[in-house]
């Protein structure tokens, strides 16, 4: 065990089940010491077996696992330490508050008086203490969350995994929920592996973002880099509330100009030559801004508005283009406007990101 | 991969250890079907052999037509009597009461489960006839009977036979009628329907599965019952299980017939068995575990 | 709104009244009512009316044989109780029922549970195996007693291959002896209801979450620990449902005993239910056979009444 190894490395990782499913393909990762990690991804994309890999509750077909160092891919779960809470928690039903923390240390053979010491502990810091009594079957599912992270904790794991843990609050809940779980992260300090298929989960919780996308990750990186300079066609239309605009166009790379089907854009000066081709435009909808004649020089879209939907603070304006395509703008406070009126969109270039059609690929 | 092989090697481990469970469980089934292919020679011959010998089907004719003269077998079992009108009276009474069963405890589980008339204390006292020991209802039953004139009866059988299966009619049934949401029944209200309309096309349609079920369970409780057939019939309303101790308690030591006639009489059920293995913890707990 | 009064058509005014029919059919409570009826009837045939003349015989002396009808038979208060209760048949007959049902229940539950566990993992042609596996406790009764005291013959097959095994002395009577014989009968037993308690503790097994075994395992609990601690408990309150049912079930024992030892040698495989049989019908004292069924269903009230505790208690927290 040396010392600048990842808490967890993954090399390679691949998971097939029986029938057939390719659920994970060749992933590499690695997860630092007391990371807060957020696997990102729409269902299916293989972002819970991944966690359930790294916990030994399945074994790769092929690739690696290694804990701080040492190839754990044959231990099973019990050896490896690794805290994991269900989406539907699991707890012991049959078992009191009380039995449900003490399991994990009991099981390992912990003293009885340090048993009850941390569990008094692990209750008092989790607001739990008048419910020790209390059969995990009767109650409520935010106790319940409370208690599978407390099963967890107090078991003083590695590395925490959390699957999917806010599915089943309500909206207006799992905001309070989510602040609530980080500051356990940060009051407890430990590495967290954070499943989700809400990007404003991953985007307030993670220190890091892996997107995975058909068992493959499509970038990983901070929340302001996966949102600002995604990576791949994918991830621009993934992340974003309303997600990036994709306008197909042209590159003629002898003079760095890029057509749109209504405005061209020139790219920044200094960019490499580049082959000329099919590539696509990613603009963010709060880039776009609804403008009044010929203000500046920067590019701009005309088009008719298609929708207005006002959302309080902000409003999202639907503009079909005159090439046919619609583009989403999001801009502050309340815009008015009728459906059909004609509208003029001015765009940074600089907030502009460019795709390679045939790759998925970013141009920078 | 060493870890899949190891795996199905464990899963290779499992199917022998069940294999021999299975086959000692077997055994005694095994030596019943070739009891009664043997000859009289070869029931209690030593040593025994698994496969008879001289493989005969007498054992089978003779149920039927008893006394036939020549050969060993006749002399043998020359005072058993057929068994043919035992096997009427199975044939007639066991699907008569079932379906009174059936009948009473559709409705009476359909009233329970959509309406709960009389509370908790109506199923559970039905629940009580299957508590009890049945000898314990025998004696005042008797009394009854005798007043009746039901005793030795088809009648009396059946009447007897849907009273005591009358749990495991209504507590199934409950289960099943449960299972059905009621706003479908209420949507057809609503529309006009009554509910007797409602009861045999909207809920009966539904439980089909469910009834076709706790009907076979039920023909095999009335069956294989023996305990009432026994004390409440004795010539002419006899079914197969009070033929078969007849048989077994006969003086005459008849084994190779007594085995036919046990695995003749097992056919019915255990085809019943087979087709409703899925619902066979439902049915014995009645209902109470699914 | 409906009801008697509407039936005799006394609710005033306004509205037309509405006949019988269309109570009938429309109607809630009546329809209700009726939907019971036949059950009710049912209920008193068989439950109330009998408990009630049973209650009546055994406080009276009748014995068909003496030509009285049951009505006429003369009042014997507590008497009937009393030879009952000290009867020394009657008293063995339910120690005896109690320890055989006690045994080979618990004999039932550990080998069914076993059988759950084996099957519990997948394996090659395991559902057929289970599915062969079930096939005793369809069969009647008295085919099973029948099958055992065939293969338990004196000149049997059991006791050829003692015979093979330990030598020509090692041939045993199994229905001449009384322990041996009740022994011979529990295993007739435990042959024909294992199929029950593995197939109800099977399907529990597998009804059961995988996410808690899941959460157990990463908390570092090993198999045994996890069968113990967080399996079993979670399947407990179907098992305390099998158990009760099946020793109800099992106390009723008649069929098997009947069919092979008659309650012999003597009287020392009698099982209350033959007992019963035998004073009420053999030997037509039917009088003292109500006192002491009226005795015996308080009895099995008092136990399934307290083996319903735990599960109430298991169930309802």
């Amino acid at each position: 065990m040396s010392r600048g190894d990842p808490l967890i490395r993954l090399e390679g990782v691949g998971k097939t089940f029986d029938d057939g499913t390719v659920a994970v393909k060749d992933l590499d990762l690695e997860i630092e010491e007391d990371a807060f990690v957020c696997f990102l991804g729409p269902s299916g994309c293989g972002k819970t077996t991944t966690l359930r890999l790294i916990a030994g509750l399945e074994n790769p077909t092929t690739g690696e696992v290694f804990l701080r160092g040492r190839r754990i891919t044959d231990w099973p779960p019990q050896r490896r330490g690794v805290g994991l809470v269900f989406q539907n928690y699991a707890l012991f039903q049959h078992m009191t508050v009380r039995s449900n923390l003490a399991f994990g240390l009991e099981v390992r053979g912990t003293p009885r008086r340090e048993v009850a010491r941390r569990v008094q502990d692990m209750a008092a810091r989790l607001d739990l203490e008048e419910v020790l009594g209390v059969r995990a079957s009767r109650l409520d599912l935010s106790t319940m969350q409370r208690v599978a992270v407390g099963r967890t904790l107090v078991a003083e794991p590695n590395v925490l995994l959390l699957d999917e843990p806010l599915n089943n609050f309500q909206a207006g809940l799992r905001e309070q929920m989510r602040a609530q779980l980080k500051s356990w992260q940060q009051q407890f300090g430990r590495a967290t592996i954070y499943v989700t298929h809400d990007q404003e989960e991953a985007m307030t919780l993670g220190d890091r973002i892996v997107v995975m996308r058909d068992g493959e990750v499509e970038q990983e990186g901070p929340p302001e880099q996966v949102y600002g300079r995604p990576e791949t066609l994918f991830v621009a239309g993934f992340i974003g509330l309303p997600p990036m605009n994709l306008l197909p166009a042209r590159l003629d790379g002898s003079t760095g100009r890029v057509s749109l089907a209504d405005a061209s854009l020139e790219l920044e000066a200094g960019t490499k030559e580049r082959p000329s081709g099919d590539v696509v435009v990613g603009v963010r909808p709060e880039h776009l801004l609804p403008v009044e004649g010929e203000v500046d020089g920067r590019p701009r879209l005309r088009g008719v508005i298609d929708l207005v939907r006002p959302m309080a603070a902000k409003t999202i304006v639907d503009v079909r283009l005159e090439g046919g395509t619609t583009v989403r703008a999001l801009t502050r406070g309340i815009v008015r406007g009728e459906p059909g009126e004609p509208v003029t969109l001015a765009f940074d270039p600089m907030a502009v990101v460019l795709f390679d059609r045939s790759t998925g690929l970013r141009i920078d | 991969m060493s870890r899949a092989a190891h795996g199905r090697a464990r899963g290779w481990a499992r199917l022998a250890v069940a294999a021999v469970v299975l086959l000692l469980m077997m055994l005694p089934v095994i030596w019943l079907v070739s009891l009664s292919f043997k000859p009289p020679r070869e029931w209690l011959a030593t040593p025994p052999s698994l496969i008879p010998r001289n493989p005969t089907v007498d054992n089978y004719v003779v149920l039927v037509a008893p006394g036939i003269p020549k050969g060993t077998i006749g002399e043998v079992v020359g005072a058993a009597q057929p068994v043919t009108r035992a096997f009427v009276n199975s044939v007639i009474v066991v699907p008569l009461a079932t379906l009174a069963s059936l009948g009473v405890g559709f409705l009476g589980a359909y009233g329970i489960s959509r309406f709960r008339v009389g509370g908790n204390f109506l199923p559970f006292s039905v629940l009580a006839t299957r508590m009890f020991p049945p000898i314990a209802f025998a004696v005042p039953l008797l009394v009854y009977y005798r007043s009746a004139g039901l005793i030795d009866t088809r009648l009396g059988l059946i009447l007897m036979y849907t009273a005591f299966t009358l749990a495991f009619s209504l507590w199934l049934l409950k289960g099943f009628i449960d299972g059905v949401p009621r706003h479908i029944e209420e949507a057809a209200i609503l529309d006009g329907a009554s509910r007797w309309r409602v009861l045999f096309t909207i809920t009966l349609p539904l439980v089909r599965g469910g009834l076709a079920a706790t009907g076979l369970f039920v023909f095999i409780m009335n069956w294989t019952e023996f305990l009432f057939a026994l004390i409440f019939t004795s010539r002419t309303a006899l079914t197969v299980p009070v033929q078969i101790s007849q048989y077994a308690s006969a003086v005459g030591r008849f084994y190779g017939p007594q085995a036919a006639l046990g695995l003749v009489a097992s056919v019915p059920v255990l085809v019943a068995g087979y087709v409703i293995q899925r619902y066979l913890v439902r049915a014995f707990t009645f209902g109470l575990v699914k | 709104m409906g009801g008697l009064g509407g039936v005799l058509g006394l609710r005033g005014g306004n509205r037309p009244p509405r006949g019988l029919r269309h109570q009938l059919i429309y109607d809630d409570r009546w329809f209700q009512q009726l939907m019971v009826l036949p059950m009710q009837l049912i209920i008193w045939a068989v439950l109330v009316v009998p408990l009630l003349i049973a209650l009546y015989l055994s406080f009276v002396d009748w014995q068909p044989i003496s030509g009285l009808e049951w009505w006429q038979a003369p009042f014997a208060g507590i008497e009937n109780y009393r030879r009952a209760i000290l009867d020394p048949r009657f008293q063995s007959a339910i120690v005896r029922t109690v320890i055989f049902v006690g045994a080979v229940v618990s004999v039932e539950f550990l080998l069914g549970l076993a059988l759950a566990v084996l099957f519990n993992r997948k394996f090659p042609a395991r559902r057929a195996l289970s599915s062969l596996l079930l096939f005793p406790m369809m069969l009647p009764w008295v085919v099973v007693g029948l099958i055992f005291f065939l293969v338990f013959l004196e000149k049997g097959p059991v006791n050829y291959l003692l015979r093979v095994g330990f030598g020509p002395a090692a041939s045993v009577d199994w229905f001449g002896r009384p322990l041996l014989a009740l022994f011979t009968i529990g295993l007739g037993d435990v042959w024909q209801w294992t199929p029950f308690m593995f197939l109800v503790i099977y399907s529990a097994l597998a009804a059961v979450p995988p996410e808690p075994v899941e959460a157990a395992r990463t908390l570092g609990a090993s198999d045994w620990q996890i069968f113990r601690r967080v399996t079993l408990p979670s399947i407990k309150p179907v098992i305390l449902i099998a158990l009760l049912i099946r020793a109800l079930e099992a106390f009723k024992i008649f069929d098997l005993v009947f069919i092979m030892t008659g309650g012999g040698p003597g009287t020392s495989t009698e099982s209350v239910s033959l007992y019963l049989y035998r004073t009420g019908f053999v030997f037509g004292q039917l009088s003292f056979a109500s006192a002491a069924a009226i005795l015996l269903l308080a009895l099995v009230l008092v136990v399934s009444w307290l083996g319903l505790r735990p599960l109430r208690r298991e169930l309802e927290l």
